[in-house]
């Protein structure tokens, strides 16, 4: 299987004070794959996708997105080269419409330039347009988001995300806070990403969605990489060893 | 699943007509009710009075809408009218030519400098608005009684009361500066990228951020603007008493506030509208001006206010609690 790497993370250790987050860790993303990241609270998975993003600075190592060393001082600047990332707070603002969450920060304007007026209508319909390729019940676009339910946000949310060219979609915990119906739809847009081309890294404790969705999963503890797995040669059983520890016990292998 | 999700957003659109549409009944009501009850309410003479008396207040509650959308407030505002009046009318007085261009410049000076740094501390430094504001409107108070020795200084030319009292077509001319501005500001709240930010700021700043918006920016535009209002009131003031008033815009913050929150703005930041502040702000002239009608002591007017105040913050948080 030749498979592209869009992200490798080289070494990279991060600390908080006293806290390492991260103990040197090398990790690949590979293009057009839905990778898993497991482990247990505390491990430093959204400590990993904070660096990947842009929102922290490593003490150590390197990251290459694209075969490019990637030096990614704000979210903006992880954005402009193609890293969406869906927050676990999802980054929407309640007050304001479906339609202004998805283009916030990239309005479209019209007329002269200067005026900077809002082109409220190409909005609205290309956000319909946009949500449409993704789910099977746009929510109503003109509503405003606090209106909606936790699925709803959390498609629009990846919606945004995918809707700007962009490459790697990081997600944190995207159905962390859903129900079962909700879950499924989200997995569906998940998986609809990858068939669109994106490559996507979900950060997930649920191990039954992880085995769902992945193509390959990498397993953290205590701020280190334990190892990977291609989803469809592995084990539950093997992935929740791996998180544990037992597996360190029962091999020897840490590396 | 998605129905209920879609009835609960669509009973939420629908109270949130009832609840614009409520504000401008309210105000409906209490001219109907003033109409049956006072002949006098009706008389073009009244009628006039009621639009020119709103106009300078209108325009600073334009401003204020602005900075309560975007989460904070400015409680400068009066003083930075009253800065206004004292700049522009002693240039009127002392320039020889130009006066009245020179005095206009030099009152919009001082007060967008306010602005300015009210903008600073707020954005920038990261200073409460409520402390920054109230602040600098002590400061600037308290500056012009020393330089006025709180006394008014008359002479501004006379033909410069048409700004403040002249008519066109029998509408106070104060009133067309008001519609004007209220315009200008509600296309620039409601349809430019800039008040679009501003409700994003307000809604949600850190969101707002992270999206790679100038927050920083933003809640410094707001705050030049807002004094920029404030000027343009003290500058139509000098145009009603031709004269530089220290102790004028005093409470005006106050009542700018209470209109915009009455307007279905919430002190929360994130949500408002222009149209809602104006509707307040005759709300509350229509309540002064009926109390006026009905003999009732002058006096009573900011107590009146106060309580409409109190009651539309109250309702608001009501609100809140069900979302
Ligand atoms: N901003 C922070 N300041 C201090 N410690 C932090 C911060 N963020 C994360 N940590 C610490 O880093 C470690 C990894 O956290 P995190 O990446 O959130 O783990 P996970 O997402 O796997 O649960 C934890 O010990 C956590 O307490
Ligand atoms: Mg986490």
């Amino acid at each position: 299987m030749t498979s592209q790497t869009i992200l490798s993370v080289d070494s990279i250790t991060k600390r908080f004070g006293a806290v390492v987050a991260l103990r040197d860790i090398s990790m690949t993303i590979e293009a057009g794959e839905i990778t898993g990241l497991v482990g247990d609270n505390g491990a430093g998975k959204s400590t990993l996708v904070k660096l990947i993003s842009g929102v922290l600075r490593q003490d150590g190592g390197t990251l290459a997105y694209d075969g490019q060393p990637a030096t990614f001082t704000t979210p903006a600047q992880a954005r402009a080269s193609g890293i969406e990332t869906v927050y676990q707070d999802l980054s929407l603002t309640g007050n304001m419409t479906v339609w202004a969450n998805v283009y916030l920060g990239r309005e479209l304007i019209k007329g002269p330039r200067f005026l900077n007026i809002l082109d409220k209508a190409a909005m609205i319909a290309q956000t319909r347009q946009m949500l449409g390729r993704f789910a099977m019940n746009v929510p109503p676009i003109e509503a405003p988001v606090d209106a909606l339910s936790g699925g709803q946000r959390q498609l629009i949310a990846i919606a945004r995300a995918a809707a700007w060219g962009s490459k790697l979609i990081l997600m944190d915990e995207p159905t962390a806070a859903l129900g079962v119906a909700e879950t499924q739809a989200v997995e569906e847009v998940i998986r609809g990403l990858r068939e669109s081309g994106f490559s996507v890294l979900v950060i997930s404790h649920n191990l039954e969605q992880v085995f769902r969705i992945t193509d390959r999963i990498w397993v953290l503890r205590r701020g280190q990489v334990i190892g990977q797995r291609v989803t469809k040669d592995t084990h539950p059983d093997e992935i929740v060893a791996m998180i544990t520890g037992a597996a360190a016990a029962m091999s020897g292998n840490l590396p | 699943m998605t129905t209920a999700a879609d009835q609960q957003s669509r009973s939420s659109l629908l109270a949130e007509l009832v609840r614009r549409l409520g504000i401008s009944l309210v105000l409906l009501a209490l001219v109907v009710f003033m109409l049956a009850t006072k002949d006098q309410f009706g008389t073009y003479a009244n009628i006039a009075n009621v639009l020119q008396q709103n106009a300078i207040i209108g325009i600073v509650a334009c401003g204020m809408t602005f900075a309560i959308i975007l989460g904070g407030f400015d409680l400068s505002v009066g003083a930075v009218a009253a800065l206004a009046s004292v700049v522009g009318a002693n240039i009127m007085i002392d320039a020889a030519a130009f006066n009245f261009t020179l005095g206009i410049a030099g009152a919009l000076l001082a007060c967008l400098s306010i602005g300015a740094f009210n903008g600073f501390l707020i954005a920038y430094v990261r200073v409460n608005p409520f402390v920054a504001t109230l602040g600098t409107m002590t400061v600037v108070r308290g500056l012009i009684f020393v330089y006025t020795n709180a006394t008014p200084r008359f002479g501004v030319d006379y033909s410069f009361t048409t700004i403040g009292l002249g008519k066109i077509l029998g509408v106070p001319i104060p009133t067309i500066i008001f519609v004007g501005i209220a315009l200008l500001l509600g296309f620039v709240l409601h349809r430019t990228r800039f008040g679009h930010y501003v409700f994003a700021v307000g809604g949600n700043a850190k969101t707002a951020s992270e999206m790679g918006i100038d927050v920083r920016r933003i809640r410094f535009s707001v705050y030049v603007l807002a004094a920029f209002c404030a000027a343009c009131a003290g500058i139509i003031l000098i145009g009603q008493t031709a004269s530089a008033q220290p102790q004028a815009g005093l409470g005006y913050e106050l009542t700018a506030i209470a209109a915009v929150i009455v307007g279905g703005a919430s002190l929360g930041g994130g949500r408002g509208s222009m149209g809602g502040t104006i509707v307040g702000i005759f709300i509350l002239g229509v309540v002064s001006n009926g109390l006026n009608l009905f003999g009732v002591s002058a006096f009573w007017q900011p107590v009146a206010t106060g309580f409409i105040l109190i009651a539309a913050v109250g309702l608001d948080r009501g609100s809140h609690n069900k979302g």
